[in-house]
């Protein structure tokens, strides 16, 4: 995982393709920042990844993305990707080896509806009061289900490192899964 | 490239199975009879090779008679679809599988007008519509859109017409001549049906 | 493409207190084509005993129609029901007489036994049987199931709390499943009764 104060990502797979992956992205953002004299905002760096993924196209990164931020207007957004660069702004979205288990927990839990961006919706769920997700609501489920991707899948690790995007700036925080 | 489709209506079901008998990239001719009566209520729609669909149609149906003559009575299309099946997936664990896809069709007395969707590795589920071969591919959207529960004869003949129509035009290949058949308490009849 | 994977289905089974749950999706496909919504995967094999084959459409057929041939012979010389415990010893020595041409079945079994405790069971294709204390799955969305049956299910839950979980864990695993899903079904079987439930689901 890596950071800006305003930009974080999360990127799974190919651990060598990782390191040189952040590496080129840092080198791009330092050179936007000296050339712009402002900082890369998410959607552009969200827009960049998605082209230095693509220029490796017959060659890719073995690598599964998800960009987090917040955009110009002060909004959270999650951008995930493919290892050739397609990619959606979403709400929500889990990646790499245990993404089957998690997803569809995050769709019951942490829809989003799509016309309401702000509110959060649960899926197959009747006569749910929808409100905006809250950070220790975001936290919980998180955890939750970090704690079931360790239980199962035998390549989820021994701690899940979490980062939350704020106005104020980024938080860091470390949890510790089971340990086998 | 054979093309078999069966929808079931208020008391009967309609079926209708392309006539085309190809080899290779040939029309070798277009008046080929896909289908094969089981009973005087039960009709089997047949696609795959013509070698394993005679063979097996010709087993079926001459089982099915001589069943019929030790019982005293014929089978019902429930019992007719589970032999058909039993058969289909006993082959397919053996030396030769039957290399065929089935629709049978059939009226009850009690159980009024039924339709089984039989494929080659002995799947069996009994359906209101169903359709194999290319054409399956174009006429489920148009079967899933159209179709109602307890359609009068002429309503089924419009959504069968509907289905002709799709594969007239989005189908590669010309499937032009079909023939059209409807089980009823009368039993097996043959009825013209326009092309479009 | 996988054989097990040509049809497409999904069951789950979960136990509770006093009480257990079997449920499983609908639909049976040929690859991506959807050719039924109302194809049977779960079959009662005694008062309280449901057995769910998930996998090639046409082996769950067979394969039941055979288990329950089985039991009938069971039943008639014990002159008894059928423990859990035996019918997952039954499905297993049944599928290992076909190891090298195997049945492509994933059975997963739920009941109650004798003294209404909960059981659930699963056996691979070739028959090696694995029992669980809290919950079993199988079939084209296991990964999805895991993961929703893994963070919603809890130990002891009433049967009313099992339905609103298991239902939950089946419809959100399989919207993320092409393969299965249009519908699904689920069995509650408590000591006294049993209550059966057709869910509606996505139907696309």
């Amino acid at each position: 995982m890596s950071s800006t104060d305003k930009t974080v990502l999360a990127s799974a797979g190919f651990h060598g393709d990782v390191l040189t992956l952040v590496k080129r992205i840092g080198v791009r953002m330092q050179n936007y920042e000296y050339q712009h004299r402002k900082p890369m905002s998410t959607p552009a760096c969200a827009q960049m990844l998605a082209t230095m993924l693509y220029g490796k196209r017959f060659f890719p990164y073995y690598t599964y993305n998800i960009l987090a931020g917040l955009d110009a207007d002060g909004k959270g957004c999650v951008f995930s990707y493919d290892p050739v660069g397609s990619y959606e702004r979403e709400h929500y979205r889990a990646a790499g080896t245990a993404s089957a288990l998690l997803q569809p927990f995050l769709d019951n839990q942490a829809r989003a509806l799509a016309r309401i961006p702000d509110y959060i919706g649960r899926k197959n769920q009747q006569g749910v009061v929808f409100e905006p997700i809250s950070k220790e609501r975001a936290m919980t489920i998180i955890k939750d289900v970090f704690t079931s991707a360790a239980e199962r899948d035998i390549y989820t690790g021994d701690a899940v490192d979490i980062r939350i995007v704020t106005k104020d700036g980024l938080e860091e925080h470390r949890f510790p899964l089971r340990c086998d | 490239m054979d093309f078999l489709i069966a929808l079931v209506g208020k008391d009967f079901v309609l079926t209708a199975a392309d006539s085309a008998s190809a080899r290779s990239i040939m029309r070798m001719k277009s008046d080929m009879d896909k289908m094969i009566p089981l009973s005087s209520h039960a009709l089997m729609l047949l696609a795959g090779p013509v070698g394993d669909c005679s063979n097996f149609g010709d087993y079926i149906q001459a089982n099915l008679k001589l069943q019929a003559l030790t019982n005293g009575f014929e089978a019902s299309t429930h019992a007719t679809a589970n032999y058909v099946r039993k058969n289909i997936a006993d082959a397919l664990r053996s030396r030769g599988a039957y290399q065929v896809n089935s629709l049978i069709a059939g009226v009850d007395e009690q159980d009024g007008p039924s339709l089984y969707y039989l494929d080659y590795l002995g799947t069996m589920v009994k359906v209101p519509y169903g359709a194999h071969g290319y054409g399956s591919f174009f006429t489920f959207a148009t079967l899933d859109h159209h179709y109602r529960e307890g359609m009068s004869l002429e309503e089924a003949t419009d959504v069968l017409k509907k289905c002709f129509l799709e594969i007239k035009t989005r189908f590669l290949m010309n499937l032009d001549s079909f023939k059209v058949r409807v089980v009823d308490a009368d039993g097996i009849r043959e009825v013209e049906v326009a092309q479009p | 493409m996988s054989i097990m994977e040509y049809n497409g289905s999904a069951v789950v089974a979960m136990t509770g207190k006093e009480c257990v749950a079997i449920a499983a999706d609908r639909r049976l496909g040929a690859q991506a084509q959807t050719v039924s919504t109302d194809f049977q995967k779960v079959f009662q094999m005694g008062p309280k005993l449901f057995v769910g084959l998930p996998g090639l459409g046409t082996d769950a057929i067979t394969v039941s129609q055979r288990l329950k041939f089985r039991l009938n012979m069971y039943t008639l010389r014990e002159e008894r029901d059928i423990e859990p415990k035996t019918m997952i010893n039954l499905v297993s020595s049944f599928l290992y007489e076909r190891r090298f041409g195997p049945y492509f079945v994933e059975p997963v079994v739920a009941g109650l036994d004798s003294k209404n405790q909960p059981y659930v069971a699963s056996t691979d294709l070739i028959g090696c049987p694995m029992e669980t204390s809290d919950f079993v799955v199988g079939g084209t969305s296991s990964e999805q199931l895991y993961g929703m049956c893994e963070s919603l299910y809890k130990p002891d839950m009433a049967p009313d709390d099992l339905f609103e979980t298991i239902s939950q864990a089946l419809m959100n695993a399989v919207d993320r499943d092409c393969l299965a899903g249009w519908g699904a079904i689920v069995h509650i079987i408590e000591k006294d009764k049993i209550t059966t439930r057709e869910l509606k689901a996505r139907m696309d």
